[in-house]
């Protein structure tokens, strides 16, 4: 009887200390130098680059720029497009994450998950049709676009940056929004 | 660790070994002891307790009228248990060098509650406060569920939920820093600055769940304004023995399964020598709502604790572990990107991202992880009263993984938390109660708290260091057969604590530091047997938490930039509550009337413009304090309509308004209303005992009591919800196993609570069907 009672004793003291072995888990950073160099991946920079295709206007660009991610200082950038009339540019976006120095150039990265994103453009007020020009296989990307820019006019061109993975069908509707900017549009 | 358990091991054999010895005297042996046993707090007489000397091991039963007598006894000094039906056993030192008279006044003390079982709902007698413990019946119908959820059983508390998963309880419309949970009678130190932020605790720890309504600082220091939450686990065994008790539970919705078991030891080589150990696993797939599954609703939770105590009459010791650890899926379709997204989310009649059932956890989903170890130890001082003290060490570590990793492949094959929090938390008490004496019981105390929390990957609070101390005196008078008693406790807290953040590539550490008094008065009136009233009054305070000093960023899933302010200073709460109890034959009625005053009330107010950022315009909520009333009424009615049947009423209203600005408070529960019909069946069926069964039917009203334009989203319609619960005992063995059905929201309702962050993208959960096993066992029978 005893022996059996051991037993038992025995298998319940084992677990405990099983348990145990795993346990008593200590912070180990240092409370006073908080955590600085984190390689957290945030967008800060969206560059449009407008080249005439037509070779003529000068080429301009347009940037909306928040060094320091989310929430914090407000965007230190933010231009105006201002486009000729009458006029089709080839427009490339460039997207960099300037928060680490040097710049790291996200670009790259959107184009190598092309089938999980897209870029919306919605014009309001300004003369001008924008046509995305490239494509994942399936799907058009939306890195690169011609703008076809009527009358002169004035309105605004939103930008937006679907995140959507799985669920890519070429519309805007599916996803979660990654970039979202609104540009002044100006068409002289 | 190894090194800190050993320590523990050396303090504890050091405690031993300066623990006085009690020696008893030599002399006459023909003494009596006799007196009589009364109710502490109605003063009635009580009949056939046991009054019994634990060093001789005898003992006497009251007679009706309560009087004892044992006889031959030596001179010495004697540890008495008197036990009675329905009370905690009190123990009191006797001495004896002649015939001498002693009474004794078992009780319920919410504080002390090492008692057994719950037998009925029953408020807790001794404060003047309003304490609710769960009934056994409640506890069992509980089973399964988070902590959070199992106490939306109290009338006036109710969960500020993320899904279906994450609870935080609410007492009278306050959260989270405002309440304060007691584990195991250590007070839970946590990552509290997030609604999505659920207590770390394993509900099958406890056998007793109790809340005590309105600010109650006096014991446990700051924070608790609104109210405190007991987490008792049962008491150790004190009989030589080993057994336990298997839990199963399992629920339809989810297809969630519960496992968790028990083992209560004694050794009989060692008496007064007891241990305990305890786990609990749980794992949960995707939740339905009446029409679809949500995606990622998932959770996994494993969780062990043990304990070892050793106790003799003048002195003991005890020690105690516990870990949680859970995975949370937290609903894909909440996980959005900016207000536009919101707003579509809320637009669709349907979750924007569809799933089918899986138990698999994907990104978004948080791991937390939470530990405590507690020592304890008592000695008697004399025959006045007895020394405790206590020392805990908690850990707390959390895991919050972002929907997306990281475009860059490297970065993302290393699926490293976009934010991962670490505190750890040391708390001591030194603790002298004294024993009843001229009609006066109380306690005088000094405690200790040292704080270190540190954050790495997103920044949203800062690392700090914080340090605090307080004292305080807590005294009750009670004469014998008095209507009237009084109660009164104060207490002072310093804090302290220092704030590291970077800003502008240097580190800041700003220093804050607060200092209050909290103070309550109270009384309990015995109008007659039937009647009680209870009135008290309290002043508390909070310091600000370090979110609403420094939070700064974008809070995911909320679309919200929240911004706080380290200029904020102390919250101060003036805490009135009057409560009447009626029971007579067949009815008890409870109605309990609050109102809480407070100044600097810190709270979320949206403010203009919006917060620009590369993903849009975020609206932008900063920390603002304002002065703040929350009055509302709480009611109980319970009616047996006959020997089988029982009715009961619990009701819930609260008017909650900032004073600064003339306008509703936000996030504050509705007023609810709840009916049930119990049917007992009055006769055993061959071996089935207690079975019952009954049906409750829950009605939310919508909340419409809120400040205009100050959500997104309007707050959702009213709704009411139908339960049915059965449960019996049937013989397993020596034992008697309890089985249990249920079927939540029976009707299959869809509806969304307002308390539900996740209301804006998706309805509540369907009908749930839920079996509770519970299975005792033994091992080693008590000789």
């Amino acid at each position: 009887m005893m022996k059996k009672i051991n037993w038992k004793l025995g298998i319940l003291a084992a677990a405990a200390f099983t348990l145990t072995l795993n346990s008593c888990k200590k912070d180990d950073d240092v409370i006073d130098t908080p955590d600085h160099d984190h390689d957290e991946e945030v967008i800060t920079t969206l560059t449009l680059t407008f080249t005439d295709a037509a070779g003529v206007e000068p080429s301009v660009s347009a940037t909306f720029r928040d060094p320091d991610g989310d929430g914090g200082l407000d965007p230190d950038i933010h231009d105006t497009i201002r486009l000729a009339d009458s006029t089709t540019y080839n427009v490339a976006v460039t997207l960099l994450n300037e928060s680490e120095t040097p710049a790291e150039d996200m670009t790259p990265e959107i184009e190598e998950e092309a089938d999980e994103h897209l870029f919306c453009y919605t014009v309001s007020g300004a003369n001008v049709g924008i046509t995305r020009t490239d494509s994942d296989g399936i799907y058009e990307i939306g890195l690169e676009s011609d703008w076809v820019t009527g009358a002169p006019s004035n309105g605004s061109v939103q930008v937006v940056l679907k995140h959507q993975p799985d669920s890519k069908n070429g519309s805007c509707d599916p996803g979660e929004t990654d970039i979202e900017v609104t540009f002044v549009t100006e068409i002289q | 660790m190894q090194q800190l358990r050993i320590q523990i091991f050396v303090i504890s054999t050091f405690l031993f070994s300066i623990l006085p010895v009690v020696v008893h005297a030599q002399g006459s042996c023909n003494w009596v002891l006799s007196g009589q046993v009364i109710d502490e707090h109605n003063g009635e007489a009580l009949g056939f307790s046991n009054v019994y000397i634990k060093e001789l091991e005898i003992g006497a039963v009251s007679d009706e009228n309560g009087f004892y007598k044992i006889s031959g006894l030596c001179s010495g000094t004697y540890t008495v248990q008197v036990s009675h039906v329905g009370c905690a056993p009190v123990l009191e030192k006797v001495q004896v060098v002649k015939n001498t008279t002693q009474n004794f006044h078992p009780e319920h003390h919410a504080e002390e509650l090492n008692q057994v079982m719950v037998i009925s709902e029953k408020r807790t007698e001794e404060t003047s406060q309003v304490a609710l413990t769960l009934t056994s019946k409640e506890m069992e119908e509980t089973k399964g569920k988070s902590l959070g959820e199992s106490l939306k059983k109290v009338t006036g508390v109710t969960t500020l939920s993320t899904g279906n998963s994450i609870n935080k309880p609410v007492i009278h419309g306050l959260h989270s820093n405002r309440i304060m949970i007691l584990n195991n009678g250590i007070r839970h130190e946590s990552q509290q600055w997030g609604n999505e932020h659920a207590p770390e605790i394993d509900p099958f720890i406890a056998n007793e769940l109790t809340v005590i309504k309105g600010a109650n600082s006096m014991r446990y220091g700051p924070d608790a304004i609104a109210g405190v939450i007991l987490v008792n686990p049962k008491e150790m065994r004190t009989e030589p023995g080993l057994d336990g008790e298997v839990n199963l539970v399992g629920f339809s919705n989810g297809r969630q399964g519960v496992a968790s078991a028990m083992f209560d030891g004694n050794l009989k080589e060692v008496p007064g020598l007891s241990y305990r150990l305890q786990g609990t696993y749980k794992k949960a797939g995707n939740v339905h709502s009446p029409d679809y599954f949500l995606k990622n609703t998932g959770l996994e939770e494993y969780n062990f604790s043990w304990a070892a105590g050793y106790n003799r009459s003048n002195f003991g010791v005890e020690a105690f572990y516990s870990q949680f650890n859970t995975d949370i899926g937290i609903f894909s379709a909440a996980h959005i990107g900016n207000l536009t997204d919101l707003k579509r989310a809320f637009n669709s009649p349907v979750p924007l991202e569809s799933a089918d059932f899986t138990y698999a956890i994907e990104r978004p989903y948080q791991h937390i992880e939470h530990e405590l170890f507690k020592a304890s130890a008592f000695v008697t001082t004399g025959n006045s009263g007895k020394l405790n003290f206590t020392y805990a060490r908690q850990y707390n570590k959390r895991l919050e993984y972002d929907k997306d990793k990281p475009l860059n492949d490297s970065l993302a094959a290393l699926n490293i938390p976009e934010l991962q929090f670490e505190i750890t938390t040391h708390t001591g008490d030194v603790v002298w109660e004294h024993f009843r004496t001229h009609n006066f019981k109380g306690s005088i105390g000094l405690s200790g708290i040292s704080q270190g929390n540190t954050y790495s990957g997103r920044y949203f609070i800062p690392n700090f260091k914080k340090y605090g101390g307080g004292i305080f005196w807590i005294e009750r008078w009670k004469p014998d057969s008095s209507k009237l008693e009084l109660e009164a406790g104060i207490r002072y807290d310093y804090i302290y604590q220092q704030i590291y953040k970077w800003e502008d590539d240097v580190i800041i550490s700003p220093i804050h530091q607060y200092q209050n008094m909290s103070a309550n008065v109270g009384g309990i009136y015995h109008i007659n047997k039937d009647f009680l009233l209870r009135g008290n009054a309290g002043l508390a305070w909070r310091p600000p938490n370090v979110n609403e000093l420094y939070s700064d960023g974008v809070h995911h899933g909320a679309a919200a930039v929240e911004i706080g302010d380290p200029n904020l200073v102390e919250e101060q709460a003036y805490n009135f509550l009057v409560s009447g109890e009626y029971s007579k034959n067949k009815l008890r009625l409870g109605v309990d009337v609050y109102y809480n005053y407070m100044n600097n009330f810190i709270y979320l107010k949206p403010e203009q413009p919006p917060k620009l950022t590369i993903r849009g315009a975020f609206p932008t909520f900063y920390y603002r304090q304002v002065d703040a009333s929350l009055k509302g009424l709480d009611f109980t009615f319970e009616y047996q309509l006959s020997k089988s049947f029982n009715w009961t009423t619990k009701a819930s209203m609260l008017r909650a308004i900032n004073k600064t600005e003339q306008e509703y408070l936000t996030q504050m529960p509705a007023d609810q209303i709840e009916n049930a019909l119990e049917y007992k069946f009055p006769k055993d069926f061959k071996n089935i005992k207690d079975a019952y069964l009954a049906v409750s039917v829950l009605s939310v009203m919508k909340q419409w009591r809120v400040p205009p334009n100050s959500d997104y989203v309007a707050p959702p319609e009213g709704y009411t919800l139908v339960e049915f619960q059965a449960g019996m005992a049937v013989p397993l063995g020596e034992h008697q196993m309890n089985i249990g059905i249920g079927i939540s929201n029976l009707f299959n309702v869809s509806y969304r609570n307002y308390l539900n962050r996740f209301r804006y993208y998706t309805d509540d959960m369907g009908r749930n069907f839920s079996l509770r096993l519970q299975i005792p066992f033994s091992i080693i029978a008590p000789k």
